[in-house]
């Protein structure tokens, strides 16, 4: 697979032009796309055009995963799986008699409007969205706890809090409450009027937990390998207290 | 015969996927300016909606667009004499509130705050006073809101449509809603052109891009309430409107508009539509529900010899007669029959085009499966038959695109369908039945005409969406200057001379 470096082995990237803007990086044997001449990245396209192997037990792609830590914890086939009962994560007890609040399944998906953290805050996006980080509410819940479009609510738990304005829409079911993930700490984030410091952001309310499945290894791609296979921190969902607050102060 | 030439970009809504990079890289170009904040010269809107300004649409409030009387047409705004009488009044002005109120935030107090027990935050203040505010709106307040009881539920497209679909459209399980990009429609019968005291709007002639003259322009802002896409803005700070300028540096050196360019669905096509320039009036005064028909008629066949004869008698160039021949808007518009212009009854004969958009189909849960919630013996064919159960009414549709008239959106949906049900039966199970080809001919086209589709929407190139004819900018300086260079560099928005104010 030599051919892939042909016409890239003089590529030169000096800090200044990591500066300026992002870089596409030379076709690399770890990751499985190629993307010389300007192509865009797509998925396994090295596995298919240079007959590469998938790295798995099988060489191919794989659904099911027959390892027994997968077969006990029931995660060997992707199916559908009930959320969890908030008391098993127990990260609302001490906040369950600190205010008046609903319990709701906090979920934080990837965002519309960035990759990640990057250049979420900046000007343009920021008035696309709302000129904030929103909180997405089912509107007839909403309703219930008497918060309108684009009121300021709360999010908190025993982990922390985040406080933005929210967005009430039918598109959201009922007993969720959603915020886009990664979002920053440095634009428009007021003082929480319950505990008394800056609010957090997306994470602050989420705390990492060990995935036990991640651990396994030495198993065909179960195997480790730097920001690559690892145990990860699973810190996208859980239950938080959502009230409604008035204007806060920055 | 009168030909002209016309540059008209189409939007192919099945394939906009409300990214917003048109609305950036349109932003980043143009309207990064003092006056200019609020302006959004290409904006895309989620629908239903109320869209950007806040329920631009609603003609009763904003007095938009032409009206059928017994003289003719006129602008709803107002008559000639009153425009006389009214010179220092005009009420159907939108106001910033209904833009919204440009915002930025203080990044500076990140690095320069004073010390305190609390991190550093950007307060968020106004782009105008620079003072602290609540932002109450934006440009896409709504995004992805359908199903919303505040701003979908009064879109004005939705009249006709049965109050029972309308309940149905706020629950989750029936939300539906598509993507709705909007730049100037650069319109043959432009209500902001008539409605200008000073003379300042025009057509450009050799391509039909409409222009504010900056140097004419003495801030009347009738132009702002007449056009009744609320394409026109006026900028406070020159004390000037300003308007999309459909990228002309860009496309006078061979580029796309950088709203088309930066497309991520690659949703946009752009090429030149010959028309009939005499027929305009015709076209403009005809009934509600002729409007569309009206409108195409008076787009020419470029492969008509007495066409090609006409234009060049008008000086049009070879080059552009070619590329005419070659536009991807002449094949969806006038050839295969797929577009529409947005809100034809406006009666400005708006120039930009759009194929709609299909919906999902609607499914229900019978004995713990999962099927179309259409009749089981039209399955085959999808919604192909059943298009009364589209997600997204058909009444919506036409309300948004074809003045009110279904029959239009059926057959362009009826299409667009026999594509997908065509080429999916091709390549999933490898063989075209009669009844399949049965359907091909109840939508009126035929494998042919289906495959051509099919690779203009899926598979073009960069050099097939965009298809550009020579400006020859070189020979127009030349003639003028003496000097083909002489204006070299000279391309953008700006000022010549500076405005001139009072203190």
């Amino acid at each position: 697979m030599t051919h892939l470096s042909d016409g890239q082995r003089d590529t030169r990237i000096r800090f200044s032009d990591l500066v300026a803007q992002p870089r596409r990086v030379l076709t690399t044997p770890t990751w499985s796309a190629v993307i010389n001449k300007g192509r865009a990245y797509s998925p396994f396209t090295l596995n298919v055009e240079e007959l590469v192997p998938w790295r798995t037990l099988t060489g191919r792609q794989h659904f099911y995963l027959d390892h027994e830590n997968y077969l006990e914890w029931g995660e060997h086939l992707p199916t559908y799986k009930p959320r969890p009962d908030h008391t098993m994560l127990s990260e609302t007890e001490i906040s369950a008699n600190e205010a008046q609040g609903r319990l709701l399944n906090y979920i934080t998906p990837h965002g519309k409007w960035s990759i990640h953290s990057t250049y979420s805050e900046n000007i343009r996006m920021k008035t696309l969205s709302r000129g904030g980080y929103p909180v997405w509410l089912n509107d007839k819940e909403a309703a219930e706890m008497d918060i309108k479009d684009n009121d300021w609510v709360e999010l908190f738990n025993d982990n922390g809090v985040f406080v933005q304005r929210c967005i009430t829409s039918a598109r959201i079911p009922r007993g969720t409450v959603f915020v886009y993930h990664a979002t920053e700490r440095t634009v428009g984030i007021p003082i929480s009027p319950l505990r008394q410091k800056r609010a957090g952001m997306n994470n602050s309310i989420t705390r990492t937990r060990l995935k036990p499945v991640l651990m396994s290894g030495g198993y065909g791609q179960f195997t480790y390998s730097f920001n690559y296979w690892g145990p990860t921190g699973v810190n996208r969902d859980t239950f938080v207290y959502v009230r409604k607050i008035d204007k806060p102060s920055y | 015969m009168n030909v002209r030439a016309h540059m008209s970009m189409l939007f192919h809504l099945d394939k906009c996927i409300g990214c917003h990079t048109c609305s950036v890289a349109c932003k980043n170009l143009w309207t990064d300016r003092k006056g200019a904040e609020y302006m959004w010269w290409n904006n895309v809107e989620t629908r239903p909606g109320t869209g950007y300004p806040t329920g631009w649409e609603d003609q009763d409030h904003y007095r938009g667009g032409w009206e059928k009387n017994w003289v003719g047409i006129e602008l709803k705004l107002q008559s000639k004499p009153k425009a006389i009488a009214n010179l220092f009044y005009n009420p159907a002005l939108p106001e910033l509130d209904d833009y919204y109120e440009p915002f930025t935030f203080r990044y500076e107090d990140l690095f320069n705050a004073p010390e305190s027990k609390h991190q550093p935050t950007a307060v968020p203040i106004s782009a105008i006073t620079g003072d602290p505010i609540d932002i109450e709106s934006g440009p896409n307040w709504d995004d992805d809101l359908s199903g919303s009881t505040i701003y979908a539920a009064n879109d004005p497209n939705l009249e006709g449509v049965s109050e029972e679909v309308r309940q149905q459209m706020g629950e989750i399980e029936r939300v539906v809603f598509n993507y709705l990009p909007r730049i100037c429609n650069h319109c043959l019968n432009p209500a902001c052109v008539a409605a200008c005291p000073s003379g300042a709007i025009y057509k450009r002639g050799e391509d039909g891009v409409v222009l504010v003259n900056e140097d004419e322009c003495r801030a009347w802002r009738m132009c702002v309430s007449a056009c009744p896409y609320k394409k026109v803005y006026y900028n406070w700070s020159t004390g000037k409107s300003e308007k999309c300028i459909l990228c002309f540096p860009r496309m006078e050196t061979g580029q796309a508009p950088a709203c088309a360019h930066s497309c991520v669905g690659r949703i946009r096509y752009m090429g030149v539509l010959l028309y009939d320039a005499d027929l305009i009036k015709w076209a403009a005064e005809g009934p509600d529900d002729e409007m569309f028909d009206r409108q195409k008629e008076i787009i020419l066949d470029p492969f008509d010899p007495a066409v090609i004869k006409a234009a060049k008698e008008n000086g049009i160039d070879d080059g552009w007669i070619d590329s005419a021949q070659q536009s991807p808007v002449y094949k969806f518009v006038k050839v295969w029959n797929m577009a529409v212009p947005l809100h034809a009854e406006y009666r400005t004969l708006a120039m930009m085009f759009y194929i709609p958009p299909l919906s999902p189909v609607v499914s229900t849960i019978e004995e713990g499966l999962v099927r179309l919630d259409i009749p089981r013996e039209r399955v085959d064919f999808e919604l192909f038959n059943s298009l009364e159960k589209a997600r997204l009414p058909i009444q919506y549709l036409a309300n948004l695109f074809s003045g009110g008239n279904e029959e239009v959106i059926e057959k362009i949906l009826r299409k667009m369908l026999a594509v997908r049900i065509y080429k999916r039966r091709e390549s999933v199970e490898g063989i075209i039945d009669d009844a399949t080809l049965a359907m091909v001919e109840s939508a009126d086209t035929t494998p042919e005409e289906i495959e051509a589709i099919y690779r203009l929407t899926t598979l073009p190139t960069i050099a097939e969406r965009f298809v550009y004819p020579p400006y020859h900018r070189e020979m127009a300086a030349e003639a003028i200057y003496g000097d083909p260079l002489a204006r070299k560099g000279d391309v953008g928005f700006g000022y010549i001379m500076p405005p001139e104010r009072g203190p």
